[in-house]
């Protein structure tokens, strides 16, 4: 008898399903990896787990006994906790209020005891090593990964026996990342069940001891991880669809300078930076976190005042708000880090969002044309490839795959030739990131200049034709050709160079 | 079609809303579906309509305006002090008494935009400010009655139709062409969803901002001169009722207080269904204060009812009955 047994199980929304079939055993004692591209199931299949939503078919064992939890309390009644990908912190209050969150130690007359409060959130950070900010910091005031770690222990603190963690290193930086990695395989050690979702194969080949592969929201396979090659994980998860996840780097670079930066600073976080990108170049940003890729970015698209030359094209710009940097050909678009706050307009139509910001581009006399919008909509539905229902559904109603294809065409359309993506495939299924990189190196060889960062470092090694590294907010190196490896990146972001 | 629904649902709503108190008013109330009494109401309506017009463009925008109540009363005074009772001197008053209230609209955008003042204190703080200005100015005392023309265009007829609403057609038409059909508007509803998104997909966010408090300024100071026809003269105090109403309207129409949802056809049902409620209540024979309470209380209800959190609320109890999802993964 495994811990969870979850047979034949299906979720239909309205005349869309989500899970047709999904079969899942995972037993105490492991840590179980569930994969599959975004729209696979997966989340459906954890909010069911978690008691969000409740199934339509099928049938759920904890433990040998019926599970059917009434809401998200029960299930966690029942020992289960879930770390989403969408953070559920509320930002005004301390990281210790928000892990204490409704279940606060109080005194006999009802008034929350703070040090108590204060005193086991230490206790629970020194139990499990918690690379955590201080238990009074403002939730506001930290970074994605901060959060992302007080999720992390809110979930820890109700000690349960399954833990369900949803891309939780997608925000991570490298050292917490391990910290993460370590305490899956301590917990599973202790005797809990981990069920780890990612998209980075190297992780679930570190710590998870077994697959479930989710396709089309049914299962297609449990594999024991040390059996089974990647290859083979990839087939299944994207069945015949089997393209190489890199396209082949053509080098399409030419000798014009498309963005030139000579001293760029901001504040005290990024320094001096001397950089050439040229037309037909991918170069890639690479650093630990926060060591001034954030601000590179938003300096060069406005949102970040900055100090220093920028010259766009030959010509000397001076960039001091996103209006500044889409001016058409000779623009700079932004596919921003965070996808959902600062890239779409989720309550509104996929079509809205794609002409947000060429809406003069269909304007006559004052007056939108729908026909002329209508087919500026198509062409990039078309290219990329966008699965929406129509052009009027809700941008939030789409994978997050889909969402970032909305973003990628939005910017298109602005025919700005220099592009910034800063993270574009965080939290994407291969499949699409796949299509992200060919769509990359398709623009680049049609003399678009992209400055590209990713959190996942083997992705700025496989496409970037360049690679500059970021270090104290300064420019450590810029690596080209066969010096582009992980182990090089890696070196150059964290080792002062020696004295020459 | 059923898409149609759903997204005009709010509007639909506060029309069937309507008409249920039409016809619930006409049973209390004698001769209440009377041409004249219908025509009464459409005037008053026509009043709220007006000012809710710039207020529809400012909340959709994920403002709020508070100034409107002393923006109208300082365009009436205005008027009716520059004409002094004669129609001659309109031909500057009015356009004097328009451009100012524009101009203290686009004062509150500029506050509000390029300072960054949050749009309720800036706007509370214009309204005072007019408040005690026009107080300086006028020391207290009533002003010079409405000219003629003014007059005309507030209580006069064009064959059976009342002149005020003919101007409050036109304006609606041009509101609708503006919000649906316009970059303006489409930069409204982005802004007012997100302002973040719209300031990262290159929306002048400055020149919307401002716009749309402008517009808001523009259509309290022309409901203010029309408002000086009907009641004949300008006096202090004029314009208080449309800070609620103006804002219950454009609620009661489905747009969401937060921003970034709504419509111009949805706020005259709003307007519509308030004047209704203020000719119900009366015939039903509280005192004062009593019918003061009831108007308050029925405005809460109504607004909750036309909101996106209870249509939430009641999203939510289906899902829990497990009945009928919304598609979301």
């Amino acid at each position: 008898m495994e811990l969870i047994e979850a047979v034949g199980i299906s979720k239909r929304y309205g005349g869309i399903v989500a899970l047709s079939r999904a079969d899942f055993r995972a037993d105490a004692g492991e840590v179980h990896a569930l994969l599959g591209e975004n729209g696979a199931g997966k989340s459906t299949f954890i909010q069911i787990l978690a008691g969000i939503i409740r199934p339509n078919g099928g049938t759920l064992h904890l433990a040998g006994r019926a599970y059917q939890p009434a809401n998200a309390r029960a299930a966690e009644a029942a020992g289960i906790a879930a770390v989403f990908q969408e953070l559920s912190l509320v930002p005004d209050l301390t990281v210790a209020e928000n892990i204490w969150f409704r279940r606060e130690p109080l005194s006999p007359i009802g008034t929350v005891r703070k040090r108590r409060e204060r005193e086991a959130t230490l206790a629970l950070f020194d139990r499990y090593r918690i690379p955590a900010p201080a238990p009074t910091r403002e939730v506001r005031r930290l970074t994605l990964a901060e959060r992302q770690i007080v999720e992390i222990a809110k979930a820890l603190s109700r000690d349960p026996s399954v833990i369900i963690l949803d891309e939780a290193t997608s925000a991570l930086p490298p050292r917490e990342t391990e910290w993460l990695l370590q305490l899956s395989q301590d917990l599973a050690a202790e005797g809990k069940l981990v069920i780890y979702i990612s998209h980075r194969l190297a992780e679930i080949r570190q710590i998870a001891q077994r697959v479930t592969i989710f396709r089309n929201g049914a299962t297609v396979a449990t594999h024991d991880t040390a059996a089974v090659d990647d290859e083979t994980i990839i087939a299944d998860m994207l069945g015949r669809r089997m393209d190489r996840l890199y396209p082949p780097r053509i080098a399409t670079a030419t000798d014009r300078t498309a963005l030139k930066l000579r001293g760029l600073s901001v504040g005290d976080r990024l320094a001096d930076i001397d950089l050439d990108l040229k037309e037909g170049e991918v170069m890639g940003v690479a650093g630990l976190q926060g060591h001034g890729q954030r601000e590179l970015f938003q300096a060069l698209f406005g949102v970040s005042r900055s100090r220093g030359a920028i010259e766009v094209w030959g010509k000397p710009v001076a960039i001091r708000s996103p209006r500044d940097a889409l001016v058409g050909r000779d623009g700079i678009a932004l596919v921003p880090e965070d996808r959902r706050s600062h890239g779409l307009l989720l309550s509104k139509s996929v079509r809205e969002n794609l002409t947000l910001s060429v809406v003069p581009r269909f304007t006559r006399f004052g007056f939108l044309s729908r026909s002329r919008e209508r087919a500026l909509v198509d062409e990039q539905l078309r290219t990329l490839q966008i699965k929406a229902g129509t052009p009027d559904q809700l941008a939030g109603t789409l994978s997050g795959g889909n969402q970032q294809k909305v973003i990628f065409g939005k910017m298109l359309l602005t025919q700005s030739r220099i592009l910034l993506l800063y993270d574009p495939t965080r939290g994407i299924d291969v499949g699409t990131k796949g299509e992200i990189f060919r769509l990359m190196r398709d623009l680049a060889a049609k003399g678009y200049a992209i400055l590209f960062y990713s959190s996942d470092l083997p992705e700025i090694v496989n496409v970037a034709d360049r690679v500059a590294v970021l270090r104290n907010g300064k420019l450590a190196a810029i690596l080209s050709g066969d010096d582009i490896s992980e182990h090089r990146i890696l070196r150059e972001a964290m080792v002062e160079a020696r004295a020459a | 079609m059923n898409a149609l629904l759903a997204r005009h649902r709010a509007v639909l709503l506060a029309y069937l809303g309507m008409i249920v108190l039409l016809l619930l008013t006409s049973f209390v109330s004698q001769g209440f579906l009377s041409g004249s009494h219908l025509r009464t109401m459409a005037v008053l309506s026509a009043f709220i309509g007006i000012v809710a017009l710039g207020q529809t463009f400012v909340i959709i925008g994920g403002g709020i305006d508070l100034s409107v109540p002393w923006v109208l009363n300082c365009a009436a005074v205005l008027v009716t002090l520059m004409a002094n009772g004669a129609d001659g001197p309109l031909i500057y008053a009015i356009p004097i008494a328009l451009a100012g209230g524009a101009l203290v609209g686009a004062l509150n955008g500029f506050g509000i935009a390029l300072f960054g003042v949050p749009p309720i204190i800036m706007t509370l703080a214009v309204n005072v400010i007019l408040q005690g200005g026009i107080l300086i100015y006028t020391g207290g005392a009533p002003t010079a009655s409405a000219p003629p023309l003014i007059q005309f265009l507030a209580v006069g007829r064009i064959g059976p139709l009342p002149v005020v609403v003919l101007i409050w057609a036109a304006l609606a038409v041009a509101a609708t062409l503006l919000l649906s059909r316009t970059a303006f508007g489409r930069y409204l509803y982005a802004q007012g969803t997100s302002a973040t998104v719209a300031e990262f997909s290159g929306v002048p966010t400055l020149r919307i901002t401002v716009l749309a408090y402008t517009l808001s300024g523009f259509t309290a100071a022309a409901a203010g001169i029309l408002l000086t026809g009907y009641t004949a003269q300008a006096y202090l105090g004029m314009g208080d009722p449309y800070l609620f109403t103006s804002i219950a309207a454009v609620a009661i129409g489905g747009a969401s207080i937060l921003g970034g949802s709504g419509s111009y056809i949805g706020t005259i049902a709003g307007a519509l269904v308030l004047t209704i409620l203020t000719g119900l209540l009366p015939a039903l024979n509280l005192s004062n204060g009593a019918l003061l309470v009831v108007y308050g209380v029925v405005i809460l209800v109504t607004v909750s009812l036309a909101s996106d959190a209870v249509s939430d609320f009641f999203a939510v109890m289906t899902r829990s009955f497990g009945r009928r999802d919304n598609a979301q993964s």
